[in-house]
């Protein structure tokens, strides 16, 4: 047992002094979640959690003693400019003339300002609104309409999402003016209940999704290759054999280098869900028993994984070549950073025999971050059988040591 | 003889067609240093990694320490210490942390801080490895092989590539060890390192053993023959005839000619009349008694380096 934990020990130290091993193993996973965070911040962030910035601009005047259709909105406009709760940001960052203010000047500044991209959408309430709302709910068969002109940015996500809102909010105000009126009945409305599936609740945000793929992502880097760069560099260099003139066995070293590659594994698993948590506000609970055990295999899976490669290669250059190959493929086709939608046949079949796909996907189940479109049974048994298939071929093909 | 450390009866081992050890006898005593020389190739280094456990031997008789083995067992590497040709360790650790990884493979090992005494490494105890000059990595492998105070040592070329000032640090290693009654395989490639630490050598060529022995007896047998060197000119060499009955031998070694004889006077007279003769200067003449060196090439006629 000594000597396993010496062995450990001595990985764990070599590993970490290294700055190319360091850099893979605890940076870059590190850089990579920062900066997926930070460009996609706002994919998935739910809309309670936004702040628009839209101009409202009220150009009725109703006549003295008639309804006035226009202050209701208005009133809408600046509930909805109100903070949500204490603490929280409103929906609306409202933006409306002041008082005395030059007003086609003004509407000029605003759409000025959305074009660039400072306004989500610029609200204009025309003049004789309040009337065409009375001549509209008063004598429909005239076929009359009433109309808010909203200014939107083409193809802003934040401009169409708040005209989504808009949308919402004036059947709701239409509804409250013809429940007024008599002329509809609340009660007997058909309402929609709407359940959320594959989440813990409070939606889907990106920060959630992102860190399980970054983690099986350090795993994935660190077993592919840090394992063999170490086992074939070691066997070139003879390190391995100074070993074997000892009583150490290959059991035991083995043992002590798994044990290592657990330690880094801990190390960098800590350091990602850490800045997630802190930095990025992440809420994903990787601790509990299902996650912990896709987490482990994972470990396991890339360590075999590793193991494969330093079997098939016959130099440390020849390993590193394959690790880059089988890289690229395998991460970016496994749902790591983005879910996975419709691929061509070829690249759906490679996603398919990636042990990557099944551990990202079994994660994220277990954790309520991703939907989990694959059978759970197949999230544990393809990296069971990537795990058996990376032993036998390492059994029978992995040299440890130089070649005569 | 004293008690074998090491008794090898007709070792064999081939890869494919070629025989690397064919049938190779020989008995190491204890608190001796026994050591293999040869050129490349000659199979020395294959009989050295077959008693240090690195590989099994196709056929043959092993006994190590005073045990019958058909393979080096862990028992016996326990007692065992290992400086490997060309041996390594992880760059990127500290010397005293080596010492104690592999202290901890052996069950009863010696403190990492007196075996880095004895190397003369303490001041470079928390430097990484890759830090350390040619000598200073040749004395941490050595302080590796002596982590487990072992009773047998094999040094694999321990000075390959060192200066002259650290070979002789390694010198007076080994010298130490023998004294402290350790036993100890070497191999090397240089003549002086042979002939001032062995006790017994063990010459090799095509896998086969050749002549063994003290290195002075194995001078001997080349009699009592003085050898005299010097470059030829244009090629050209004195015959045996000429230099007369005393001159046993003219080899060539490249441009070098070898004389031998067993009388000096009376061949070197005849050497200086060719000379004159033959208007061919004795250019770097050398006048020496036969080494190691010369009973391979009588041996061989080759020499140990090619």
């Amino acid at each position: 047992m000594r000597s396993i934990l010496s062995v450990a020990r001595a990985q764990l130290a070599t590993a970490l002094r290294e700055r190319i091993t360091l850099f893979w193993f605890l940076a870059f996973p590190l850089f990579l979640l920062t900066l997926l965070a930070l460009i996609f911040s706002n994919v998935g962030t739910e809309v309670d959690e936004m702040t628009f910035d839209v101009t409202l601009v009220n150009l009725d005047r109703p006549v003295a003693g008639t309804a006035d259709f226009s202050a209701g909105i208005v009133e809408v406009f600046r509930r909805l400019g109100e903070p949500r709760g204490e603490g929280q940001d409103p929906l609306f960052a409202l933006h409306v003339p002041e008082q005395g203010a030059d007003v086609p000047a003004y509407v000029e500044s605003e759409l000025a300002a959305l074009r660039v991209g400072n306004r989500a959408a610029v609200v204009l309430i025309p003049e004789g609104f309040s009337a065409s709302v009375a001549r509209a709910a008063l004598a429909p068969e005239e076929n009359a309409t009433s109309k808010l002109v909203v200014h939107t940015s083409a193809g802003r996500t934040s401009s169409d999402l708040v005209v989504s809102i808009l949308d919402q909010v004036f059947v709701s105000v239409d509804r409250e003016i013809l429940t007024k009126l008599g002329l509809f009945d609340s009660s007997r409305a058909l309402v929609l209940e709407e359940r959320g599936v594959g989440s813990q609740g409070g939606g889907f945000r990106y920060v959630d999704f992102l860190l399980p793929g970054i983690v099986i992502m350090g795993f994935f880097t660190a077993g592919l290759f840090s394992v063999p760069g170490t086992i074939l560099f070691g066997r070139e260099q003879r390190i391995l054999r100074a070993y074997w003139v000892t009583p150490l066995n290959v059991p035991r070293y083995f043992a002590g280098f798994a044990l290592g590659h657990l330690g880094l594994c801990v190390l960098q698993f800590a350091c990602v869900v850490l800045l997630g948590r802190f930095a990025f506000g992440a809420r994903v609970d990787l601790l509990r028993p299902l996650p912990l055990l896709y987490l482990i295999l994972a470990v396991v899976t890339f360590l075999a994984l590793g193991f494969l490669v330093a079997a098939l290669a016959r130099t440390a250059n020849a390993g590193m070549a394959i690790a880059n190959i089988a890289n690229m493929p395998m991460m970016f086709l496994g749902g790591l950073f983005f879910p996975i939608g419709e691929l061509p046949v070829a690249l759906r079949a490679v996603m398919l025999a990636n042990p990557v796909t099944y551990l990202a996907d079994g994660l994220r189940a277990s954790t309520g971050t991703g939907a989990g479109v694959l059978p759970t049974a197949a999230t544990i048994a393809v990296p069971v059988a990537w795990i058996a298939l990376c032993i036998v071929v390492a059994v029978f093909r992995l040299r440890w040591d130089v070649e005569r | 003889m004293d008690q074998a450390a090491v008794r090898v009866t007709n070792l064999r081992k081939s890869y494919g067609e070629v025989h690397a050890v064919d049938g190779v006898t020989f008995v190491v005593p204890a608190a001796h240093v026994f050591t293999l020389l040869g050129p490349n190739g000659a199979g020395k280094t294959t009989t050295l990694e077959i008693l240090e456990g690195i590989r099994d031997a196709d056929e043959g008789e092993i006994e190590v320490l005073g045990q019958r083995v058909r393979r080096i067992d862990r028992t016996i590497k326990e007692r065992m210490g290992v400086l490997l040709q060309e041996g390594n360790f992880e760059p990127y650790l500290r010397v005293k942390e080596v010492l104690r990884l592999f202290a901890s493979f052996f069950h009863s090992p010696r403190s990492p801080s007196e075996v880095l005494r004895e190397v003369s490494l303490e001041e470079k105890a928390n430097a990484y490895v890759k830090t350390l000059s040619g000598g200073q990595r040749q004395r941490l492998a050595l302080g590796v092989a002596l982590i487990n105070d072992p009773d047998l040592i094999f040094l694999d070329e321990p000075t390959t590539g060192l200066d002259p000032q650290a070979r002789r640090n390694i010198w007076s290693l080994v010298t130490g060890l023998t004294d402290a009654g350790k036993t100890i395989i070497l191999t090397t490639h240089y003549m002086e390192e042979a002939e001032s630490l062995s006790h017994l050598v063990c010459i090799m060529d095509h896998g086969r053993l050749i002549a063994q022995g003290s290195p002075r007896e194995l001078a001997a047998q080349l009699g009592r023959e003085t050898l005299i060197e010097f470059v030829a000119q244009a090629g050209v060499a004195p015959s045996p005839e000429f230099l007369g009955p005393a001159c046993k031998a003219v080899r060539r070694d490249g441009d070098l000619i070898l004389v031998e004889t067993g009388d000096l006077v009376a061949t070197m007279a005849r050497l200086l009349e060719w000379s004159a003769a033959a208007a061919s200067p004795l250019a770097g003449m050398t006048v020496r008694q036969p080494n190691l060196e010369d009973v391979f090439l009588s041996m061989t006629g080759r020499r140990l380096r090619e």
